[in-house]
């Protein structure tokens, strides 16, 4: 029986990274993955959206540009060839990881893995023996039993991927970060869309006056918001609004993106403890059972690639790194790159209301920005936001709506971790023209004081 | 002409500098600008250069002292040149202790009188009222970082801790965030090596009370969400007390707690009878606890192992039983002592018991009705407690714990099962002082007479 130090079951941005760190450090691991290198990040969600949504805003822009100078005549819009851009870059990528895997030494198994126990895993006939245990086996689409939600033409962001035609219209159900990128993409396209949300606001995590102003600027795009889907028929959506009264809406495709569920079919043998968002972690990403690691968005804790990756580290480095980390929650950036693009990182306001906190906040709007000015003129939206602890004035939350927006966050991380006060800030040299600046104004409009 | 080398004054705010290390020894011949010693103010080190030319002829101070500013600490001169008396040098080196005596009789006269001469006087005044084993400099360095300087090991002279020692101790310790050395330079907090932030940072979050590390609470933080607001209260007055009290008593005996029921049929009926009773005997307030202490003190007569002090290296046996009983007040727990409890009839026990609770829960006891006590009892019954694991009185040895009355099988002669209503009663030893079998015995005693209450009543 082939023995390793680390098996690690899912090659997303979880399982891959554990992958790549512990073998870098020398330790022999193995790598299972039941379908392509990279999981749902690169194959099914973050990189060929991106590639998708990236093409939207080039035709946009190609549409818009006139009054900045371009004239572009007979612009189109083709499925086909943006569809194999996306390809080509998810194909590259996955060599890429492949290549990362190899250079590390790492072994990769590719099959559906059965857990024997917490040292055992079984693909195929073959089983493997390993010291210790990652799963990040991810998670998939929640399809909820809505009558109708089998029918032919209601996808989940898997399908959507490879559709070969563009829909007249497309109900999208469901208004989180998923439901509002395949939102933008396709109403950015000509496509009709409608997005049904449940709640009384889309992007649950962004601050409330963001989330109103996304919507806003996301013309193309209606909104029922407080709206329960009742069924799904060929024609469209029924649900009843906010004051319970039965609706229709006729759509060609619908998107199912309601929330995902995490993959723990097969587990049984491990016993682990799990619960309904995920297997039950500390925040050292251990089980209850010894050995056995679950990073990614099985373990339900922050389902976002960057989480992921980040647990995978802090496994590894507990395991045969210098050790003693633990996974910090507070200062995890998302980022959803719509049109326009929003991100944030840390406590909105009404988080830190909620924690009883006393904070001071403030606004501001991007057309004051020069570089922002410049490229995208007045009437464009875009704001900052900064929420502080009123006493000792330590950055808590920083959050973006406005081009750029995923590319500036990291710097709010940086500022959140390191517990960074207003003042401190204020010291540190932004570049000029950027929309970064916007950040440090931000910063100023809290304390004026210099 | 002898001329003297002055400590150097280093800008407004230092008024003294310990002499690290003298680089020149004397009769060494010396140039302006030579640097004759190192000296550490609070906020660096230094060289001092000479500002006379000629040969050192003496060194006014040993290595480690600490020198006020503009006081001479060298004289040079000719060779062969005889130095003034004026500046002669203390006849015996000030050793730390010294020194700390001395700050303590200059801190009552700024100016002494007597002055033989003004170098000793000088010395005296070294500190200027501080800790003199630890220098300013270092102090500034040890606490700006938040950390304790108790455990530093020192290597400056006289066994000061001077600033290296810190640098040593600070050795491994992540970096403080920003806004954690604010809160640690604004309010009594202490730094642990790591935190919980990047790289180990230490974040406000893990910054811990200070001299809390020395108590059971004061762990290091792990990073939890709380739900919701989050309060905090400063430990102080009674619940301190009790905190040390408790504390000390876990972490300096032997603690062992055994279980048993008493009977109450008789207990119930006598509470019963007194409830009812004339309105002039003055018998209707007796609860069932004056009852259980009246038969602990009855008991505790014959077992007087039972009631003692345990003192480490003896102990200390009472004739007279002092029987202090737990009572729950606004501040928090008290323990007011029934003094001679063993000479008072049920009676006089309850009318002590019942004014010294009243004066506990109104704040208005006084230290001696809340010490002295040579038994506990604490009671929970009435909260519907069945048995517990009461915490030892120290020194006392033993405390009875009275839980509630609920009704217990009991086989009779006949074989028959009556349910008969029984008291929990708990009682927890130092196991240093008393052993299993002895402490089970009185415990079994005082079931017995609680069983029989009206005959123990009799003696």
């Amino acid at each position: 029986m082939e023995k390793f130090d680390l098996i690690v079951v899912g090659a997303g941005p979880g399982g891959y990274v554990a992958a790549e760190r512990a073998g870098s450090l020398g330790k022999s691991v193995l790598l299972i993955e039941r379908d392509q290198l990279g999981g749902v990040c690169t194959n099914w969600g973050c990189i060929p959206t991106k590639s998708l949504l990236n093409s939207a805003k080039l035709y946009r822009h190609a549409l818009e540009s006139e009054k900045m100078g371009v004239r572009a005549e007979s612009v189109t819009y083709d499925l086909d060839a943006a569809m194999a851009w996306k390809q080509e870059t998810i194909e590259t990528l996955r060599s890429g990881i492949q290549f990362l895997m190899k250079s590390n030494k790492v072994a990769v198994v590719m099959g559906v893995a059965e857990f024997v126990d917490a040292n055992h895993v079984k693909v195929g006939d073959t089983v493997y023996e390993g010291s210790d245990l990652i799963i990040a086996t991810g998670s998939s689409p929640a399809v909820p039993p809505i009558p109708g939600h089998d029918l032919a033409h209601v996808v989940t962001s898997n399908e959507i991927l490879s559709i070969e035609k563009l829909p007249a219209s497309l109900a999208v159900i469901g208004g989180g970060v998923i439901g509002v990128e395949f939102a933008s993409y396709f109403s950015s396209v000509g496509v009709k869309v409608s997005i049904v949300e449940m709640m009384d606001e889309i992007l649950p995590m962004m601050d409330a006056e963001f989330a109103k102003l996304m919507r806003r600027e996301m013309k193309g795009v209606e909104f029922h918001l407080g709206c329960k889907v009742t069924g799904i028929t060929e024609d469209g959506v029924s649900y009843t609004d906010a004051k319970g009264n039965p609706q229709q809406l006729a759509a060609e495709m619908v998107l199912m993106s309601v929330g995902r569920r995490p993959n723990v079919a097969g587990l049984e043998n491990l016993h682990l403890d799990i619960a309904r968002g995920g297997i039950v972690v500390d925040d050292r990403l251990r089980t209850n059972v010894p050995n056995v690691y679950a990073v990614g968005d099985v373990n339900g804790k922050s389902l976002l690639a960057h989480s992921a990756s980040r647990m995978a580290e802090v496994v590894v480095s507990n395991l045969y790194g210098a050790g003693n980390q633990r996974m910090r929650y507070h200062a995890i950036p998302w980022a959803v790159y719509g049109l326009p693009e929003a991100a944030g990182c840390g406590l909105t306001e009404n988080e830190a209301k909620k924690q009883g906190r006393e904070i001071v906040t403030a606004t501001t709007q991007m057309r004051a920005n020069g570089r922002f000015l410049a490229e995208h003129g007045k009437r464009a939206a875009g704001l900052c936001k900064v929420v502080a602890d009123a006493k000792t004035k330590v950055i808590l939350g920083v959050h973006l709506l406005g081009p750029y927006s995923s590319e500036m966050i990291f710097g709010a991380a940086v500022m959140i971790e390191s517990e960074l006060r207003i003042k401190d800030v204020k010291e540190i040299v932004f570049p000029h023209p950027s929309v970064s600046e916007i950040l440090k104004d931000t910063l100023f409009a809290i304390e004026h004081t210099l | 002409m002898a001329t003297e080398v002055l400590m150097p004054k280093q800008g407004n705010s230092v008024e003294s500098c310990i002499i690290l290390d003298w680089r020149v020894k004397e009769g060494d011949p010396i140039s302006i600008g030579d640097v004759v010693c190192e000296a550490e103010t609070d906020k660096s080190t230094i060289e001092v250069e000479s500002t006379a030319a000629g040969t050192v002829l003496k060194l006014l101070f040993a290595a480690g002292e600490e020198v006020p500013v503009m006081q001479p600490i060298l004289v040079v001169g000719e060779k062969g040149e005889k130095v003034a008396a004026t500046t002669a040098p203390p006849e015996k080196p000030v050793d730390s202790q010294d020194a700390t005596a001395t700050v303590a009789s200059v801190a009552t006269a700024e100016v002494p009188k007597q002055q033989p001469d003004p170098v000793a006087t000088s010395t005296g005044t070294a500190g200027s009222g501080g800790d003199l084993h630890i220098s300013p400099r270092a102090r500034a360095v040890a606490s700006a970082a938040g950390v304790d300087t108790v455990t530093m090991v020192p290597t400056g002279p006289k066994g000061r801790i001077i600033e290296r020692d810190v640098l040593e101790a600070l050795k491994g310790r992540e970096p403080l965030s920003p806004a954690a050395k604010e809160a640690l330079v604004n309010q009594a907090l202490q730094a642990p090596a790591q935190g919980t932030g990047i790289g180990g940072r230490v974040l406000v979050a893990d910054l811990a009370s200070a001299g809390a590390g020395k108590s059971t609470t004061g762990q290091l933080s792990v990073p939890t969400d709380f739900p919701g607001p989050v309060s905090e209260v400063v430990v102080k007055g009674v619940r301190k007390v009790t905190a040390k009290r408790m504390h000390d008593s876990i972490a300096t005996t032997a603690q062992f707690t055994m279980n048993a029921y008493a009977d109450a049929s008789v207990l119930q009926s006598l509470r019963a009878r007194f409830k009812s009773s004339d309105p002039e005997l003055g018998l209707q307030k007796v609860t069932i606890n004056d009852i259980i202490l009246f038969a602990v003190a009855k008991t505790i007569r014959q077992f007087p192992y039972m009631n003692s002090h345990f003192l480490g290296d003896k102990m200390r046996t009472f004739e007279h039983v002092h029987l202090g009983c737990a009572v729950d007040t606004p501040k928090g727990l008290l323990v007011p002592v029934v003094k001679y409890a063993d000479n008072r009839s049920l009676k006089q026990i309850s009318d002590e018991f019942k004014r010294l609770a009243a004066m506990s829960i109104e704040g208005k006891a006084q230290p001696d009705d809340l010490t002295g006590g040579t038994f506990t009892v604490t009671n929970l019954g009435a909260m519907g407690i069945d048995t517990f694991t009461p915490v030892l009185n120290v020194p006392e040895v033993a405390i009875l714990g009275v839980g509630g009355i609920s009704m217990r099988a009991v086989e009779d002669a006949e074989g028959d099962f009556t349910f008969i209503p029984h008291i929990g009663l708990s009682l927890t030893i130092d196991h240093q002082a008393v052993d299993g079998a002895p402490g089970a015995r009185f415990l079994n005693a005082l079931c017995r007479n609680i069983a029989t209450i009206d005959l123990l009543m009799a003696l």
